[in-house]
């Protein structure tokens, strides 16, 4: 029996060991790096989504694909939990989170290394076509949905808390597609969201619109853990290689909706 | 944010939370008996029907029956989805316990030996009367300690009413968690599961010791 016991325990050990060295790409330094993981939200277009032939697109995906091509490592991307992405990134189960990710105070007074921003980014309500609301103050006493852990949630908590007393109550939903289930079932009458994904999705569906009113102005960039300014710079050296050789200008083309709003191409 | 006003903002949450369990265990436990005695009709027809759904609700994830009960008639009939989501979610969560209430009591009723059945004809006793006042409340006996298991679970799966955007506890955890990129909610939201449940626990003792009036 105890042999058993004692023979179960080396297999565990030897799981520990083997789990342990995959993980080993994540290896902080820079100069032997083989592997780089980006940590992406799977349901954000046009920034990162499952692409039609099912493997991970959008323009933060083909950007870093290009980075990774590169600076000659291999790509591996992984979907996180976009309101656990730092816990995610601080367990090492992703290099970087890079996905539309709004730069945010509290992420740099937390100690994480936040690349440049590449991205400006506004804030808009869509609402149905045939709902009559045309601006914000229409929204008074309706319901208003907004993705958990998307910096629309934080607006309307903090700077947009104003607007958002307005609302009769702000419902959060854990994906951006339940939030537009939730508008086009009518179980609220808006959704606030930013507006490449805003864009992208009334062009897709019918029967939305954009109410014209950009609330809350921020901007993207790439999170890094606290340790890990080197691979920042690195990363950052390789886009703007990318950009001085047109292959970021390349990638952008393929996505009309955020192009105007790339702080890199716009300078 | 202080844990102060973190354990209050949460607590406020802990109301939605009880209305998802009570309302639950009131449907579901009545629905599982109805399951069951139709599990075991004589019709084969009917048992195996109730079977197949069975076999559905527990082979599937409650997250995509509660998906599918919230979203399902809206894309499937362009139905309203509702405003009030305590209802699609009660209606989810009743269906899948009573499944599993309905095995459990199934498990009670068949370990009854027949001849106690056999008794209750030559003792005159009709089949509705034998059910209630002989089986039964023997099967109640036997069946409390897995029912409490049930019911313990029930109290920690109310935190999957998150994924429809219902706003019980876990999920106002989650958006403090998030807007403070603290770890110190999902600390709160535990403890407050593990006090639900001991109360629970000592609730389904108390009745257990109740029933206990043989020994």
């Amino acid at each position: 029996m105890k042999k058993y016991l004692a023979l179960l325990m080396a297999a565990l050990m030897l799981f520990a060991v083997t789990a342990c060295s995959s993980s080993g790409s994540s290896d902080p330094s820079v100069a032997g790096r083989t592997g780089f993981i980006m940590g992406i939200d799977p349901e954000y277009p046009p920034f990162s989504y499952l692409g039609d032939d099912g493997s991970y697109t959008g323009f933060d995906v083909e950007v870093c694909q290009a980075v990774c091509d590169y600076l000659g490592w291999k790509l591996t991307i992984f979907g996180v939990n976009w309101d656990e992405k730092l816990v995610q990134l601080d367990s090492m189960e992703c290099d970087c989170v890079w996905s539309g990710m709004t730069i945010l105070d509290s992420m740099k007074d937390a100690g994480y290394v936040i690349s440049a921003p590449y991205y400006d980014n506004t804030q808009v309500l869509v609402v149905k076509e045939d709902s009559g609301f045309n601006s914000s103050a229409d929204l008074a006493g309706k319901l208003v949905a907004v993705q958990l852990g998307t910096s629309g949630e934080i607006l309307l908590n903090e700077d947009l808390a104003d607007l958002a007393a307005t609302f009769e109550n702000v419902i959060t939903c854990d994906s951006f597609l339940k939030c537009f289930t939730e508008l086009a079932g009518n179980s609220v009458d808006a959704v606030f969201v930013d507006l490449p994904v805003a864009a992208s999705y009334t062009k897709e569906h019918e029967g939305f619109k954009i109410i014209d009113e950009q609330l809350g102005a921020e901007q993207y960039g790439i999170a890094f853990r606290s340790g890990d300014k080197a691979l920042c710079d690195a990363v950052e050296k390789a886009i703007a290689a990318l950009v001085e050789n047109g292959k970021y200008a390349e990638i952008a083309a393929k996505y009309p909706d955020i192009v105007n709003n790339l702080l890199f191409l716009n300078d | 944010m202080s844990l102060m006003t973190m354990i209050v903002k949460m607590s406020e949450g802990l109301g939605k939370t009880c209305a998802i369990f009570f309302l639950t265990l009131l449907f579901s436990l009545p629905l599982g008996m109805l399951v069951a005695l139709l599990r075991m009709s004589k019709n084969k027809i009917l048992s195996s029907v109730v079977r197949f759904f069975i076999t559905v609700l527990r082979g599937t994830p409650l997250m995509l029956q509660l998906l599918a009960v919230t979203y399902g008639p809206y894309y499937l009939f362009g139905a309203n989805v509702s405003r009030n989501k305590l209802i699609p979610v009660v209606i989810a969560f009743s269906i899948n316990y009573a499944a599993y209430f309905a095995e459990i009591y199934r498990g009670g009723i068949e370990s009854i030996p027949k001849g106690q059945y056999e008794a209750a004809t030559v003792l005159g006793y009709s089949r509705f009367q034998t059910f209630m006042r002989i089986i039964l409340p023997q099967v109640v006996k036997r069946i409390m300690p897995s029912v409490t298991n049930e019911v313990v679970t029930l109290v920690k799966d109310t935190s999957m009413a998150f994924t429809v955007s219902y706003q019980e506890m876990f999920t106002i955890g989650k958006q403090i968690a998030n807007s403070q990129t603290s770890f110190m909610p999902f600390i709160v939201a535990g403890v407050f599961y593990y006090l639900f449940n001991l109360v629970v626990d000592r609730v389904m003792g108390r009745i257990e010791k109740h029933l206990n009036y043989y020994s």
